[in-house]
């Protein structure tokens, strides 16, 4: 029935020791209707979905599914009881196909206990035709788009019989025709009466998506209500607070200076790599921020391994410091003044067992080197000074990385690159999984870094974030640039214009 | 203070029950609390500890090296061969069976890089490979004559001394077992030594990073291909001065020399606190973990229990050690 509260959480805290993570946090999930959590990190989103998941037992106040209370804490009763969670990072198993994911866990049984994969497959294509979500149930998962991925984990959810889905950053790793079919999925959902938790940074989504919005900030629900009730500045006021909320509309009206000062610091000419990308040419002066914008699979990152020496082109040349170069691998692309923060911060960036001063120290072991032996002040030093300068959070040289929130875990990665003080940084997608307040941090060091005279390009395929930072756009389409604009004569219908463009051509 | 001391020192755990193990055979077992039998075990587990830092490495390196028992044979029958057949000088036999094993490790870690082997598989290979290059070069084998001739260079000799420490610091009468070992005096050097590569220089941060995320360490400009080759070239250099300590204490070597070894090895290693998924390792961990399970061995051996119990119980020691480290860690989250 439509309106039937799926869910509430009445007045629940969750204290751990004396710190209090949320305090009487009241929301209710309704059938049909797609409620929003916003927040910027440590702001208790997280402890909130763990209580609804059955992960945190509240200290106090309750949690009501269809009106009735949950007295234990317990994710496999919460489960059962038609609640499911995607998280941000896929929680399927890569190397089993489609249907064997989905009914992963909850087999359904024939004659002598055997697994009867006529019943399941039945099962499947009725559920798939209820909600009109197509994928094919024989391919293995690992072969999937990132799209097609959160579609079966949502089908693994639909086939458990959840009547409420939280979706945590569901649209981290998408592009934006994945994010739009996404939402055309979540519609069909809320159209069978299911409820939606939608959990996200990227606040155009909210808008679009949601039909309520909860606000969290400091462990308290700053706001809720219909999502018409509220806008944009608004809710990042509410966010962030004032202070914050200014810095990252200030963000967006800072000045622009195409072309920088002039000093080519890096240029290729026609770089190709067979079958990936080809005839790229462009030139990064020190000063700028030059952004490739595009859809996800352009080959952006292709090109930028490439000028990192972590990928080999097949013809044309790079050109820095004057000359044409050949970088056989990171290290002499480094020696060169280049570096680069790569787009998986988990896979390819951080260590993330390692501290922060282990990972900050990484790259610039030949700085702290003395005779063969290491200056433990140097890396002290290193290390304090990445800290306060880009404010990580928290403020401890020996915190394990992997339990730091993304933001702060970008800020160390960030950390790491200018320590070394690149002439050219190029950063790959450097705001995913980041919140409001920790991209406008960001943002201020990557401008801070420009008038220090460096030449950045910003790898982005998010639209907010190259209209924020850009002084220059180069828009990528399968591996070729179609279109260069100048960041302060572009307006967003252009921009957009031209990155879909591409894909139809 | 001490509680201050106890969270920096991370094998503190260890440290306790290893306490609280030999306390327990000081009074459980006969002849446990002699001079002599603390001497036994420091010969005898000496150079156990000395292989088990040479596991730490590839372990450090998000690997492993199934194949240090075999190194040792090889760089025992390098000693043999050297000494008996060649008739060299015993440091120059020395120098050659370390170079052997070294040799042998580096190409460990070139297979493993250049083919992109499993360090499981690669190992697993050689663990054979070596072990019937040791046949095939056996003195034993070709000159059957030299089979019982024991070596007896000065060189080697050496390792066999005893060293009257308490007597140097004037300390004769506090200590109750003032002689000790000069192969415990070489792993004192060798922990030294690894101490300041690991903790004093750019590579143990580099390893570390490695064993972490290999490919983030790549990434941030870190040779990884070169310390990963380096951590096995590592593991058989140590493996091969270990071989020197055991060849010169039986005074031969046979073809079977350190067979199995590598488990005792990793157990050790692990015991100590070595983290099997790599990126973290000192040194005090893996000696610890080998004069732990001598203890509690020989404490065994002292009390009459029987080589079959023995050997579940090395077992039980290792289940257990992985446990508390698990269950730690899993609180600590």
């Amino acid at each position: 029935m439509s309106g039937e509260i799926l869910l509430e959480t009445r007045e629940v805290s969750k204290r751990f020791g004396n710190f209090v993570a949320l305090k009487s946090a009241s929301i209710a999930v309704t059938a049909g209707k797609v409620i929003g959590f916003v927040g910027s990190n440590g702001a208790g989103k997280s402890t909130l979905i763990k209580v609804i998941t059955g992960a945190h037992a509240p200290s106090s106040g309750s949690v009501h599914v269809r009106g009735k209370e949950v007295h234990k804490a317990d994710p496999a009763l919460m489960r059962a009881l038609g609640v499911a969670c995607i998280y941000q990072h896929s929680s399927l198993v890569a190397t089993l196909s489609v249907i064997e994911n989905v009914f992963l866990g909850r087999e359904m049984r024939g004659r002598l206990g055997l697994v009867s994969h006529k019943a399941q497959r039945v099962q499947l294509q009725e559920i798939m035709d209820d909600f009109g979500i197509h994928v094919d149930p024989d391919v293995l998962v690992s072969t999937l788009t990132p799209v097609k991925q959160k579609e079966v984990e949502i089908l693994k959810a639909l086939v458990a019989n959840a009547d409420v889905i939280l979706m945590d950053e569901p649209t981290a790793w998408l592009s934006l025709s994945e994010v739009s079919n996404l939402h055309t999925t979540i519609r069909k959902l809320t159209a069978a009466n299911k409820g939606v938790v939608y959990i996200s940074h990227v606040l155009d989504e909210v808008f679009q998506i949601c039909d309520d919005i909860t606000i969290l900030r400091d462990g308290t629900m700053a706001w809720t209500g219909p999502e018409a009730d509220i806008d944009r500045p608004k809710l990042v006021n509410l966010m962030v607070g004032e202070a914050l909320g200014e810095a990252s509309r200030a963000a967006v009206t800072s000045e622009r200076r195409p072309r920088g000062t002039g000093t080519v610091k890096l240029a290729t000419d026609k770089l190709s790599k067979q079958g990936v990308f080809h005839d790229v040419t462009f030139e990064v002066n020190a000063g700028e921020i030059l952004c490739f914008a595009g859809l996800i699979g352009s080959r952006r990152s292709e090109v930028v391994k490439c000028l990192f020496g972590d990928d080999k082109p097949t013809s044309g040349t790079i050109i820095s410091k004057g000359g044409v170069k050949t970088f056989g691998s990171p290290a002499e692309a480094i020696a060169n003044g280049i570096c680069l923060v790569p787009e998986d911060r988990h896979t390819e960036g951080l260590c993330l067992s390692h501290t922060t001063f282990e990972n900050t120290v990484i790259p610039s072991l030949v700085e702290v080197t003395n005779r063969g032996v290491l200056m433990r002040k140097d890396m002290d030093a290193m290390c304090t000074r990445q800290i306060t300068s880009l404010n990580i959070l928290p403020p401890d040289p020996a915190k394990v990385v992997g339990q730091m929130s993304g933001g702060n875990q970008q800020k160390v990665l960030l950390g790491k690159w200018i320590e070394k003080d690149p002439e050219v940084l190029i950063l790959d997608e450097p705001t995913v999984g980041v919140d409001v307040g920790a991209k406008a941090e960001i943002y201020a060091i990557i401008r801070k870094l420009r008038d220090e005279g460096a030449a950045v390009i910003v790898v982005s395929s998010d639209l907010e974030e190259v209209m924020t930072i850009a002084d220059r756009i180069l828009v990528f389409s399968n591996g070729e640039i179609t279109t260069e604009f100048d960041a302060g004569e572009v307006t967003n219908d252009l921009l957009i214009h031209a990155i879909g463009g591409g894909e139809s051509a | 203070m001490i509680s201050k001391i106890a969270a920096r020192v991370p094998n503190g755990g260890l440290i306790a029950f290893f306490v609280v193990m030999t306390l327990f055979f000081c009074f459980f077992a006969r002849n446990f609390a002699t001079a002599t039998n603390v001497e036994n075990i420091l010969v005898g587990y000496s150079f156990i500890a000395i292989v088990a830092l040479g596991q730490m490495f590839p372990i450090m390196a998000r690997g492993i090296d199934l194949s240090i028992g075999s190194i040792l044979a090889l760089a025992g029958m390098v000693v043999f061969d050297a000494i008996l057949i060649f008739e060299l000088p015993g440091w120059i036999a020395i120098i050659l069976a370390i170079a052997a094993a070294t040799l042998a490790g580096t190409l460990n870690g070139l297979f493993i890089v250049i083919l992109s082997l499993q360090p499981f598989v690669a190992t697993l290979a050689t663990l054979a490979g070596y072990r019937g290059l040791v046949y095939a070069i056996s003195g034993r084998q070709l000159y059957p004559e030299l089979a019982t001739t024991p070596l007896r260079d000065p060189s080697l000799a050496w390792f066999n001394e005893y060293y009257d420490v308490g007597a140097w610091f004037g300390l004769d009468a506090f200590i109750t077992t003032p002689w000790i070992p000069a192969s415990f005096l070489v792993l004192l050097v060798v922990m030294v030594f690894l101490y300041v590569l690991l903790a004093k220089t750019p590579y143990g941060t580099a390893l570390k990073a490695t064993g972490g995320n290999k490919e983030a360490a790549r990434l941030a400009g870190l040779r990884v291909r070169m310390i990963e080759v380096s951590a096995y070239a590592m593991s058989g250099f140590l493996a091969g001065i270990a071989a020197v300590l055991l060849v010169a204490r039986l005074t031969t070597s046979t073809e079977a020399l350190g067979i199995g070894m590598e488990l005792t090895a990793i157990a050790a290693a692990v015991i100590g606190g070595t983290r099997l998924l790599g990126g973290q390792g000192n040194v005090l961990g893996p000696v610890l973990g080998a004069f732990f399970l001598g203890v509690v061995l020989i404490g065994l051996t002292l009390m009459g229990i029987s080589q079959f119990v023995q050997q579940m119980l090395t077992g039980a020691i290792l289940l257990a050690a992985v446990g508390y480290d698990a269950i730690r860690r899993g609180a600590g989250q």
